[in-house]
């Protein structure tokens, strides 16, 4: 790559001094003039009829503001896509999990908005409730939205090739069927949501988002207001890992109690809401049957897969299709059929998550294992064998334009000693490996693309306008970083504004890990458009064409004589002194094919570019207690090119924390009859600092051909390989296959001592 | 309930609360006085983000009653750094990427300003055992370690 100043540097993040100083502001530490405090109602029934809420009492309560419920709003359904508009944000005719919202009132404080909730009376028909998938699919089971007959809410089905023909062909053949239960995000920060109509009856709204531009547009819908009339403003925010990509109720309540009380609301959840009544990870059954030939390569496989969605569609048909995608674009196949469906239940609703799916990957990643074990063929080989290359086509036809899987197996199996630990550790060792690949985007209709602006200030600063948005994974540094390199500047000379979707052009959101490609590409447009620009005035000052300059430490110089310069301010007055514009305009529309749909047309290019990952972990299991210690865990990544090395590594320390020390060993709900047993961080396991392994990165490049710089995802495959890896170093530990995960101490015990029973019983046979 | 008044002694200030005896120090220095550096996540002991220093030793905010924290010396986030100056373990965790989303920070990285007090040269286990009350969901940890890390006497050995 070419010589930068901040490109493939590891920089310190522009955002961090703010947030060590504790001055950075999340949505829930903003405090406004007359600010109400919101409080929202749920329901205690999983199913019932709403036949009547009495707000009547609550109203009367002094210091009481406003109470909302169904009659105060449009009772539009809403859906992320058209056919999946199935859910109102405060119901109408019946509730379907327990919390769910059905009113809410705003107080000038928090004790008085929760006595009002006590003093509303809702009158409720409770109804019969279906708690699992299995129930749900029961002939006669009670239906949870009547027009989805079977409670099926979407049904994916991919078949290319020839199955049949695949399996007859192969050499073995096997089937195994994969179960996992939910799991929460628990981001750091809670729920919180800050809303206000200014003195052009604009609302004004801060909340925790992965897209300021998603959230705007259903607001716009909803409020019955038009789109310029809604001002999503940027703020810190807490984690995000798939869970603030869509709307959520509480930022269509936190509207609507601002607008019925004529003053600013702020509404926080509580750590069991944000358990509750923001998103969940979808729980799965997965089947998986696969026929490889002698050599180990796959020639054909079946999948069908269960996901349990909760009560509405969210996500849905993005939700059923990422964990097959991300397989077969890290594996070749040639013969398959996928068959996903999710499934409605009276239990809270399911969205993305950054780990999407652990039974399905695991499963897919285990049974190769398995598959290794029956033809003498070892984990690591059996990946090399299957990986996808550059240059290839996925079953559905997304072209790979840059593939460094193979390169991610060796050098992590090399870093990690596998040929030298493989078979060779002691009693209950276990060594594991997980490969994946993620999209970088897809197709997301309007907002598919990033725009950016740049502006000049007289002294040669400039301001970058973009709605990217930075969830905490560094994209406000990622921006700066890009205007800075192409203009020539320092980072103290860029000013950004970002993510406010009243002066930052439309942008798909920090979610299917589209930022760096796509946002960055349009913020490297628009410098580059503004650099063109820069050039021109330069080059007649200095007498020489725009091809001789170049742009750096503030100065244009001619490259061949770098005497001859001329400082940026000077030409940005000029241009002012001319009246000429000298503002850069950027706008990146990744190449996918805006045909493919989720459900109707699974088929054609899914996203322009792809990441792909491999993880190595190394554990020793107690066989006495079944409590599990990772040795040592080796990441490597085909992230086209590091942009920031230090940020990325951040990314895939993060990733084994949440898909493999989290997700594999002690992270997922606990229910009875549809509620939570586990809502709060005592009794939800997520990894502590004592917990986590020593980690190795491995940065693998492959400078995709369009992305930034070659950049594109980075990190996320990390985190889906991290479950499949550690999945994988268990059972190779403890010499059993458990397909129920997450592989908690009673799971891996009772395999043991099962394992141990059949040997005795062979024994005195 | 009655309201009573206290004196609170925090970052090198006092302040003349007068507020119902129930309420925690993390909703007086939130709420009260905008000290909105200390954050709540888990409001139940668990998560380590709303940790302030009560005389030098980290204490969760969301479980000590205001009165609880009379006579003590309070430092929050906000009284960490002198002046533009910064407290070295703010500058090692910017240096070494140790935030990410920075919410868990002010809670993290008063704790190790703590242990670092009392232990000048923590191992990395002794790092890690130090900050096990403090949850951050972005970082695995590895990058938060090694800025306390570069700080530890042993480190610089």
């Amino acid at each position: 790559m070419g010589d930068f100043s901040l490109i493939g540097k590891s920089m310190k993040r522009i955002d961090t001094p703010l947030k060590a100083t504790g001055q950075a502001q999340f949505s829930s530490d903003l405090m406004l003039p007359r600010m109400l405090i919101g409080k929202v109602l749920r329901s205690p029934y999983a199913h019932a009829k709403i036949l009547e809420i009495d707000i009547s009492k609550a109203e009367k309560l002094p210091g009481v503001k406003a109470v909302i419920t169904a009659k105060d709003t449009c009772a539009d359904k809403w859906g992320v896509f058209r056919y999946t508009q199935d859910q109102q944000f405060l119901p109408t005719d019946k509730v379907r999990y327990v919390g769910e919202e059905v009113a809410a009132v705003a107080a000038v404080d928090e004790d008085t908005a929760i006595q009002a909730l006590k003093l509303i009376k809702v009158e409720y028909e409770e109804l019969p409730a279906v708690f699992d998938m299995k129930s749900a699919l029961e002939s006669g089971a009670p239906l949870i939205h009547q027009d989805h007959p079977g409670n099926i809410n979407i049904h994916v089905n991919i078949d290319v090739g020839d199955v049949a023909k695949g399996f007859g062909e192969s050499y073995y053949v096997r089937e195994d069927t994969f179960t996992a239960p939910e799991d929460s995000y628990f981001q750091g920060e809670p729920y919180a949501v800050v809303a206000q109509y200014d003195h052009t009856g604009s609302l004004e709204i801060w909340m925790p988002n992965a897209g300021p531009h998603l959230k705007a547009k259903p607001l716009s819908n909803v409020l019955k207001i038009p789109l310029n009339k809604v001002r999503v403003r940027k703020i810190a925010i807490g984690g995000a890992f798939g869970g603030r990509s869509e709307i959520s109720p509480a930022d269509v309540i936190c509207a609507f109690l601002a607008r019925k009380s004529q003053r600013p609301v702020k509404l926080v959840y509580t750590r069991e809401e944000n358990s509750i009544a923001t998103r969940q990870a979808h729980s799965m059954i997965a089947t998986i049957k696969t026929g490889v030939n002698k050599e180990g390569r796959v020639i054909s496989r079946d999948i069908t897969c269960h996901m349990d969605g909760g009560a509405y569609s969210s996500t849905g048909p993005i939700a059923v299709s990422v964990p097959f995608l991300c397989m077969e674009q890290a594996y070749q196949m040639d013969n398959i059929r996928y068959n996903g469906y999710r499934v409605f239940t009276n239990k809270p609703i399911r969205g993305m998550f950054r780990t999407h799916g652990r039974a399905f990957a695991c499963g897919v990643d285990l049974q190769l294992d398995m598959i290794g074990q029956e033809l003498g063929i070892n984990p690591l080989e059996m990946r090399l064998r299957n990986a996808r290359k550059v240059g290839e086509f996925t079953p559905t036809k997304s072209y790979v334009a840059s593939c460094g899987m193979t390169e991610t197996i060796l050098k992590a199996g090399e870093k990690a000693s596998w040929n030298e630990k493989w078979g060779k550790l002691p009693p209950y060792h276990g060594i594991g490996i997980g490969c994946n690949s993620v999209q970088t985007g897809f197709p997301m209709g309007i907002r598919g693309g990033s725009q950016a602006f740049i502006k000049f200030n007289e002294e040669g600063g400039i301001t970058v306008i973009t709605g990217i948005v930075d969830n905490g994974q560094g994209n406000d540094n990622m921006i700066v970083q890009i205007a800075a390199e192409e203009l020539g500047l320092g980072v103290c000379d860029v000013q950004l504004v970002n993510a406010d979707t009243e002066v930052t052009p439309s942008d798909p959101g920090s979610y299917s890990m589209c930022e760096t490609f796509i946002g960055g590409n349009a913020v490297r447009l628009a410098a580059q458009d503004a650099k063109n620009k820069l050039l021109k005035i330069a080059s007649e000052a200095l007498k020489a064409s725009p091809d001789e300059l170049t742009v750096k430490d503030r100065k244009i110089y001619i490259e061949k004589s770098p005497d001859k310069s001329i400082s940026l301010s000077k030409v940005i007055r000029i241009a002012l002194s001319r009246s000429e514009s000298i503002s850069g305009e950027g706008s990146y529309w990744p190449k996918v094919d805006s045909k493919r749909e989720w459900v109707e047309n699974p088929s054609g290019q899914l996203s322009e570019t792809f990441s792909f990952g491999t993880v190595i972990t190394e554990v020793k299991v107690d066989p006495e207690t079944g409590k599990v210690d990772v040795l040592e865990v080796t990441a490597a990544q085909d992230v086209g090119y590091a942009l920031n090395p230090k940020v990325i590594e951040g990314q895939f320390e993060g990733g084994i924390a949440m898909g493999g020390q989290g997700g594999m060993l002690s992270e997922y709900i606990l229910w009875y009859n549809g509620r939570v047993l586990n809502p709060d961080q005592l009794d939800y396991m997520v990894p502590l600092a004592i917990d986590m392994p020593r980690i190795n990165n491995i940065i693998v490049e492959t400078i995709d051909p369009n992305g930034p710089y070659g950049a594109k995802e980075a990190g996320m495959s990390i985190a889906m390989s991290a479950a499949q890896a550690y999945c994988g170093a268990i059972c190779n530990a403890i010499g059993v296959d458990i397909k129920e995960f997450p592989l908690t101490p009673d799971k891996i015990l009772n395999a043991i001592e099962k394992k141990q029973k059949v040997k005795g019983d062979e024994g005195s046979e | 309930m009655k309201k009573i008044t206290l004196t609170l002694k925090i970052n090198d200030e006092k302040y003349e609360i007068i507020t119902y005896p129930n309420r925690t120090l993390l909703e007086i220095l939130r709420d009260d006085l905008l000290l909105t550096g200390t954050k709540e996540s888990c409001g139940e002991g668990a998560c380590g983000a709303c940790t302030v220093l009560l005389d030098g030793l980290p204490v969760r905010s969301c479980l000590l009653l205001v009165t609880e924290a009379k006579d003590c010396e309070i430092t929050t986030i906000e009284g960490l750094a002198k002046g533009e100056k910064l407290d070295p373990v703010q500058e090692s965790f910017i240096e070494h990427h140790a935030i990410q989303c920075g919410f868990c920070s002010p809670g993290m990285i008063l704790t190790a300003r703590s242990l670092l007090n009392h232990n000048p040269a923590p191992t990395e286990e002794e790092i890690r055992f130090a900050i096990s009350g403090n949850v951050c969901r972005c970082t695995g940890y590895a990058k938060i370690v090694e800025a306390i890390q570069a700080l530890s006497n042993r480190g610089r050995e």
